[in-house]
C-alpha cells in the first residue's frame, strides 16, 4: 500500500466504527463521522478513482441532511461508508473497481450545486409566519404578567441595541470590510429577529430577517457597506424603531401590538438589492480562476456570456459543464473567494488611554528638554571631547525622533468626524425637503485627537445652516439653471503647518445688502465705511447677527454663527466665510495641527522672555516718533496706516522693567483678538519658533494673560501670552 | 420526563431577553438551578468557577462567540464533558454542522416551544 493511502485508511476505520454503532440521532457521533469525511474529502485527491471523491462528496451531503433532521435513516450512509471501504480496498490493491454506483449515489440524494436549501427556508418561513399570525389574533389579548414584563424587557433592549447601529454604521463606512463591525451591526437584527419569533411580532420578525440576509451577504463579502446599503440598513433601523415603539404603546393600552407599518416596500428594496449582488457575485469566481490559470480571460468572457442567456445557472456549473475546469478548482476558487473576498489584512491596533498618551507627549517634551541642558551644560562643553560629542548628538536625533512620533500619537484622521456628517444631512435633507449630495475629499488628514472632538458641533452648525438655508429647493434651483441636487462638500488638507476644513455648497450664497442692512440697524458698521465684500459676510460672525433672525432667514445665514467662531478660536484657529451671490458659500476653518505645540514670536522684554502666539499678530514695526500719541481720556495710541490703535506697554503688564521706553526706540507688535486690534510694545524679536504648550499647573492656571509655559531651546522657561486675556486686561486698567 | 432537573444549568445569551425567555421555558421542564452569562468569555469564567450539569448557548454574541465557547469547552479537560447545546436562528444550516464538527450535543433553532426543547433535552441528558 502505498504511504499517502494510510491515513485515509485511518479515518475509514473511524468512521465505519462510528457508523455501526450509530444510535438514531446521535448528533456528536454524527459530529465525529463529519470530522472524518472531512479529512477523507481532503485526502481523496491520493486515490486515483473519482468515483472515490464522488461518493465522499455525496456521503458528506448525506450526513448533513442526517444532522439537519432532513432525513432519519442511517442505512444508506452505512451502505456509502461500507462503499467507500471497499472502492479503497481496491484502489490499494492497485486494481479497478468495477461496481456501479448509481443506485447508491441515488440513494444518498443527487448532488446538487444550487443552494435548494433557500427555497426550503423560504417556504418554511411562510408557514411559520402563518402560524404566528393565526396564534396572534387569539392571544393578542391575554398576555399574562410574565409576557408582558418580556415584551418590555424586550422593546428597551432592542431600542439600546439599534441606537449601537449608529454608530457602528460609521465605523464601516470608514472601512467597509470591517469584519467586526459588520457582526456589531448584525447582531442587534439577529436577535431581534429570533426573540420577536419568540413574542409572535411577525412584522418585526420579517423586517428584521430581511435586513439580516443583506448584512449576511456583507459580512460574506459579496455587497460593500456603503451609500445604498447604508441608506437601506438605515431605514431599517428607523422602520423597526416605529414597530417596536409601537410595540410599547400596544402594551401600555393594550392595544394591537404591531401597528398597521406596512413594511412590505422596504422589504422589496432589501430583496432586490440582494438579487442584484448575487448577480454580480459570479464575476468574482472568474477572476480568480482566470488568476489561478484555470482558465483564459477569453473563455471566461465566453461563459459569462453563456450566462446571461442562462440567468439560472452559475458560473462554475457552466465552466464544469463545459469541462473547462475541473469542479476541484471551481470549489477551491469559491473557497478562496470566501475565505479571501475582498477582505484587507488588518493593521495589528491596540487601544491606549489618552491620558497615558498625554503623560508620554508631557515626558517626551521633558526628556527634550533635559537633553538641550545638558548640550549646552558648560562642564561638558569644556571637555571637548569628540567622542562624547557624538554620543550627545546621536541623544539629540533620538529625542527628536522620540518627539515627532509621541505628537504624531495624539493625531487621528478627520474621517470619522466627517462620516458622522452623512447622516446628519441625509436627515436635513429629509425634513426639508431638498436634495443634497454630500462628497468629502481629504478625509485622512490627521488633525489633534483633543481638537476633532472639539470641532464636531461647530461644524454640525455650518452644515446644519448650509443645508437649511444655504441650498434652495428643488425647484427653485432648476428655475435658476442649477442641477436640482445640491452639493456639500467636505475637504479637508494641510497648509503649512496648519489644518484647513472647508464646508462649501453651491446654494444662493449670502445676501450682501441685508447683511450690510442689519448691521448698520445694530450700528455694528458706523456708514458706509469701505468694507470688502469679505469683511461684510464676515460679519455674520459677530455676536449681534445671533439674534437677527428676520434678516438671516432671508439672507441665509447667521444664526448663531458667533458661537462657532468662538468654538473655533478656543481651539486656536480661524473661519473664515467666502461667497458668490447665486453660486454657494465657502466656509474656511484654519486650524493648528496640534493644540500642544504652538507657533509663536518669541519677543524679550528687560530679562524676560515672551512668546506672542503668530496667529494674532499682524506686523510688529518700530514707531515714528509722529506716529505715537496721546489721547485724552484713552492714552498712548500709535497711528497705523490711518488708524490709532492703542499701545500698550507689555512690560508693565507682566510687571518687568523693559529697556527702552520710548517707543520709537523700541519695538512695537500689533495683536488682533475679535476684531480689536492693539500694538504692545516691546524691546526685541528674537524669531519664530514652535514650542510645546505646557500647563503652568493647578496654582497658576488662572493667571490672565498667560496661556502656558514653554521651555525654550535653552531649557530656560519662556511664557506663553494669551492675547484674549490681554485685551481684557488692558481695558481695565487703562 | 426522562432526565434530572436537578443539574445546574448555564444560560449564554448577549440579549437579555432571550436569556429570560430560555430560563422561562427551562422553568416550564422543572429546572430552577440556572445561572446566566452575556458572552463566551463571561460564561468561560463562570464555568471555571463552578462547573455545571448543562450549557444552553446562543451562537451569535460579541466578544466570544458560542461556537468558539464550544470549543474552549470541549477543549479544557475539566469542562469537556459537559453537555451542550446550541441555539441558532433558522436557516443558519452551515452554523448547525460547524457546531456539530466541533462536537455540541445538540441543536435548537429559534423560535422553539417548550416540547421540542424538552425533546433535545432528553436526547442529551436521557439515559
Amino acid at each position: 500500500m502505498s504511504q499517502g493511502l494510510k491515513p485515509i485508511g485511518k479515518q475509514l476505520e473511524l468512521m465505519a466504527l462510528e457508523v455501526v454503532t450509530l444510535d438514531g440521532e446521535d448528533i456528536q457521533s454524527l459530529g465525529k463521522i463529519m470530522n472524518s469525511i472531512d479529512a477523507i474529502e481532503g485526502l481523496s485527491g491520493q486515490i486515483d478513482q473519482p468515483v472515490f471523491r464522488r461518493l465522499t462528496g455525496a456521503v458528506k451531503q448525506y450526513l448533513e441532511k442526517l444532522i439537519l433532521f432532513e432525513e432519519s435513516d442511517v442505512a444508506p450512509l452505512e451502505e456509502g461508508v461500507g462503499c467507500l471501504q471497499d472502492i479503497f480496498r481496491a484502489a490499494s490493491r492497485e486494481e479497478d473497481f468495477k461496481k456501479d454506483m448509481g443506485p447508491l449515489l441515488e440513494k444518498l440524494g443527487p448532488p446538487d450545486l444550487t443552494p435548494r436549501e433557500e427555497n426550503v427556508k423560504e417556504t418554511e418561513n411562510h408557514d411559520s409566519n402563518e402560524n404566528v399570525q393565526n396564534q396572534d389574533a387569539e392571544e393578542i389579548q391575554e398576555l399574562n404578567e410574565e409576557d408582558r414584563e418580556i415584551l418590555s424587557d424586550f422593546v428597551s433592549e432592542s431600542l439600546e441595541n439599534l441606537a449601537s447601529i449608529e454608530l457602528n454604521l460609521i465605523d464601516l463606512e470608514d472601512d467597509p470590510e470591517n469584519l467586526e463591525a459588520i457582526n456589531a451591526i448584525f447582531r442587534p437584527f439577529h436577535t431581534i429577529k429570533g426573540v420577536s419569533a419568540f413574542l409572535h411580532l411577525e412584522k418585526i420578525n420579517k423586517l428584521a430577517h430581511g435586513s439580516e440576509n443583506l448584512l449576511d451577504k456583507a459580512r460574506d463579502g459579496d455587497i460593500k457597506v456603503e451609500g445604498n446599503v447604508v441608506d437601506l440598513v438605515l431605514e431599517s433601523v428607523d422602520m423597526l424603531k416605529r414597530m417596536i415603539q409601537g410595540v410599547e404603546e400596544g402594551l401600555r393600552n393594550g392595544t394591537a401590538l404591531e401597528r398597521g407599518l406596512d413594511i412590505n416596500p422596504l422589504l422589496d428594496k432589501i430583496q432586490s438589492f440582494i438579487s442584484r449582488s448575487d448577480a454580480l457575485s459570479g464575476k468574482l469566481l472568474g477572476e480568480i480562476l482566470v488568476e489561478e490559470g484555470v482558465i483564459t480571460k477569453e473563455k471566461l468572457d465566453e461563459s459569462l456570456k453563456e450566462q446571461e442567456e442562462k440567468p439560472d445557472k452559475k458560473l462554475g456549473e457552466i465552466l464544469v459543464e463545459e469541462r473547462s475546469a475541473d469542479p476541484r478548482e471551481v470549489v477551491e476558487a469559491l473557497r478562496s473567494q470566501k475565505k479571501f473576498g475582498g477582505k484587507k489584512p488588518l493593521d495589528l491596533q491596540i487601544k491606549v488611554d489618552t491620558k497615558k498618551l498625554d503623560i508620554l507627549v508631557d515626558m517626551t517634551g521633558e526628556l527634550v528638554i533635559a537633553q538641550s541642558m545638558l548640550r549646552q551644560n558648560e562642564t561638558l562643553i569644556s571637555v571637548g571631547n569628540q567622542k562624547l560629542n557624538q554620543n550627545l548628538n546621536q541623544l539629540n536625533q533620538i529625542t527628536s525622533t522620540l518627539q515627532k512620533t509621541a505628537m504624531s500619537l495624539r493625531m487621528v484622521p478627520i474621517r470619522s468626524t466627517f462620516q458622522k456628517m452623512v447622516r446628519l444631512v441625509r436627515d436635513l435633507a429629509k425634513k426639508s425637503g431638498k436634495q443634497v449630495t454630500l462628497t468629502m475629499g481629504g478625509e485622512d488628514t490627521e488633525i489633534d485627537r483633543n481638537v476633532v472632538d472639539e470641532l464636531y458641533e461647530p461644524m454640525v452648525h455650518m452644515i446644519r445652516n448650509a443645508v437649511d438655508h444655504g441650498i434652495e429647493e428643488p425647484q427653485t434651483r432648476e428655475a435658476n439653471g442649477k442641477p436640482a441636487n445640491g452639493s456639500l462638500q467636505l475637504q479637508a488638507y494641510h497648509r503649512g503647518g496648519n489644518v484647513i476644513i472647508e464646508i462649501s455648497d453651491d446654494g444662493k450664497g449670502l445676501d450682501r445688502e441685508r447683511i450690510l442692512e442689519k448691521a448698520k440697524a445694530n450700528k455694528m458698521v458706523t456708514d458706509e465705511a469701505d468694507l470688502s465684500d469679505s469683511e461684510i459676510y464676515n460679519l455674520i460672525f459677530q455676536p449681534g447677527f445671533s439674534t437677527a433672525r428676520e434678516v438671516t432667514e432671508v439672507s441665509g445665514r447667521g444664526v448663531g454663527m458667533d458661537v462657532v467662531k468662538k468654538a473655533i478660536e478656543k481651539l486656536r484657529g480661524r473661519v473664515e466665510i467666502n461667497s458668490t451671490p447665486g453660486q454657494g458659500s465657502i466656509f474656511t476653518i484654519n486650524l493648528p495641527l496640534t493644540l500642544a505645540i504652538i507657533e509663536g514670536m518669541v519677543v524679550k522684554v528687560g530679562e524676560e522672555r515672551y512668546i506672542i502666539p503668530a496667529l494674532a499678530i499682524l506686523e510688529s514695526f518700530r514707531p515714528e516718533k509722529a506716529q505715537y500719541s496721546t489721547v485724552k481720556g484713552k492714552g498712548e495710541m500709535v497711528l497705523v496706516r490711518g488708524k490709532l490703535i492703542p499701545l500698550i506697554r507689555l512690560d508693565r503688564i507682566v510687571g518687568t522693567k523693559g529697556k527702552y521706553q520710548n517707543p520709537w526706540e523700541g519695538l512695537v507688535v500689533a495683536v488682533e483678538h475679535e476684531k480689536y486690534q492693539m500694538c504692545l510694545l516691546l524691546d526685541e524679536l528674537l524669531g519664530k519658533e514652535e514650542v510645546v504648550i505646557k500647563s503652568l499647573g493647578e496654582n497658576l492656571k488662572h493667571i490672565r494673560g498667560l496661556a502656558g509655559g514653554a521651555i525654550m531651546g535653552d531649557g530656560r522657561v519662556g511664557l506663553i501670552l494669551d492675547v484674549a486675556g490681554l485685551f481684557e486686561i488692558a481695558r481695565e486698567d487703562y | 420526563m426522562g432526565f434530572d432537573t436537578s443539574i445546574k444549568v448555564l444560560i449564554v445569551d448577549d440579549f437579555a431577553t432571550m436569556r429570560r425567555i430560555v430560563k422561562g421555558v427551562l422553568k416550564q421542564l422543572g429546572f430552577s438551578n440556572i445561572v446566566e452569562a452575556e458572552d463566551g468569555s463571561a460564561a468561560l469564567s463562570e464555568l471555571k468557577k463552578d462547573p455545571v450539569g448543562l450549557i444552553v448557548s446562543d451562537w451569535n454574541m460579541p466578544k466570544m462567540s458560542g461556537l468558539d465557547l464550544l470549543k474552549a469547552v470541549r477543549g479544557n479537560a475539566s469542562l469537556k464533558d459537559i453537555p451542550f447545546v446550541m441555539v441558532t436562528a433558522e436557516g443558519q444550516k452551515e452554523n448547525v454542522i460547524e457546531a456539530v464538527k466541533a462536537g455540541v450535543n445538540n441543536y435548537i433553532m429559534k423560535p422553539f416551544t417548550p416540547e421540542t426543547f424538552s425533546e433535545k433535552l432528553e436526547k442529551v441528558l436521557g439515559d
